[in-house]
């Protein structure tokens, strides 16, 4: 492995375990809890937010696994991606409205982080996703590792 | 030959997939571990409604916290509406960010024991800005007075060791229960966060629970 390959991995590895931290903390927390952090956020319609309380954890969890175990490496850093691009926006939203966010919930009841805080790690986690998602799959993958079937 | 290689790379795919599903599943299931189940016992002081009825409603609420204000009006028409069918259970949960919410707690606790909870609750509440400031002995001592506590009583139930003990357990309920927000509700188990999932949930889910 080269050393570009190396820190890819490592990039993998580092949003992988931070969405299945965070993920693992919200899904098996409650999902009222969860939603009402994302009401103060203001950003989705009400009949939404419990839907969407239930249902994101379990993508964090899954793009989290995905990534550390380099399963549709490329489709998995591309949406965590995403998902980090909308946490971006929706920070950034509260900022410019003038909301104050007690925490930003992105880890449950777990870890407390500020709405700056969070910012600057979705960023930094917007940027490694990136770069996963520049270099794909590595030899130490499970991408590797179906394709060696051909 | 081409068919059968194709074929491992799917049935491996179609492995892989699961592995992941699998391991989602059981990182989650190892956080819920930690969830316990909470007490809803309160002093009778801090109880409201007859003990056996249908629909056992607990809140856990911080003095200090301008969501537990706002969650008044909610909580007291729905309490008003149902009269008579719902116990209600009151328990401290003084948030660590909010420096004077736990001299609060104990002050209500104290203007309980001499039967004035709830008076000195809705003191607490409806002038939250007037305390939760360098003001606040002053004004804590300023509403016990105003409602003819025995002043003496009063602060020396204050300094009672018991009481920080008290609030310390109230925590340990509220963290098994996994409250992260005040106010948090549980009606006959169901949790309710911030005033606005029981305005909005809250009376449909009390008339549903008395219906069954």
């Amino acid at each position: 492995m080269t050393r570009k390959e190396h820190a890819a991995l490592a990039s993998r590895l580092a949003v992988g375990a931070v969405l299945i931290y965070a993920g693992s903390s919200k899904a098996a927390g409650p999902v009222e809890e969860f939603a009402y952090i994302l009401a103060a956020y203001d950003v989705l319609p009400k009949d939404f937010l419990l839907p969407a309380a239930a249902f994101l954890p379990w993508i964090e969890l899954l793009l989290g696994w995905s990534l550390i175990l380099g399963y549709q490496t490329r489709l998995a850093a591309a949406a965590a991606g995403a998902l980090f691009a909308g946490f971006l926006a929706a920070l950034a939203s509260t900022i410019l409205r003038g909301i104050s966010l007690p925490n930003c919930g992105c880890f449950g009841e777990s870890l407390h982080f500020t709405p700056a805080q969070a910012f600057f790690m979705d960023l930094c986690l917007l940027i490694l996703c990136g770069f996963g998602f520049q270099m794909g799959h590595g030899p130490a993958s499970l991408d590797s590792w179906s394709e060696r079937g051909l | 030959m081409i068919d059968v290689a194709m074929g491992t790379v799917f049935a491996r795919r179609i492995a892989a997939a699961a592995l992941i599903l699998t391991l989602a599943v059981l990182s989650a299931l190892t956080a819920h571990k930690t969830h316990k189940p909470f007490s809803p016992f309160a002093p009778d002081f801090r109880t409201q409604g007859p003990a056996d009825a249908k629909v056992l409603m607990v809140e856990f609420s911080d003095f200090e916290c301008p969501a537990c204000r706002y969650a008044e009006k909610p909580l007291h028409d729905l309490l008003a509406l149902y009269k008579g069918h719902i116990r209600f259970v009151f328990k401290h949960y003084p948030l660590r960010m909010h420096e004077r919410a736990r001299p609060a707690a104990i002050a209500a606790e104290c203007a309980g024991r001499q039967g004035r909870f709830w008076e000195y609750h809705d003191r607490l509440y409806d002038r939250q800005e007037e305390w939760t400031n360098d003001k606040a002995e002053m004004m804590l001592a300023g509403y016990a007075s105003d409602l003819k506590l025995d002043m003496d009583a009063w602060q020396a139930c204050r300094r009672d060791p018991a009481l920080p003990a008290l609030l310390e357990a109230e925590l340990r309920d509220g963290n098994n229960a996994w409250v992260g927000s005040t106010p948090t509700f549980f009606i006959n188990g169901k949790r309710f966060v911030g005033f606005q999932q029981l305005r909005e949930r809250g009376t449909l889910f009390v008339e549903k629970e008395l219906k069954r």
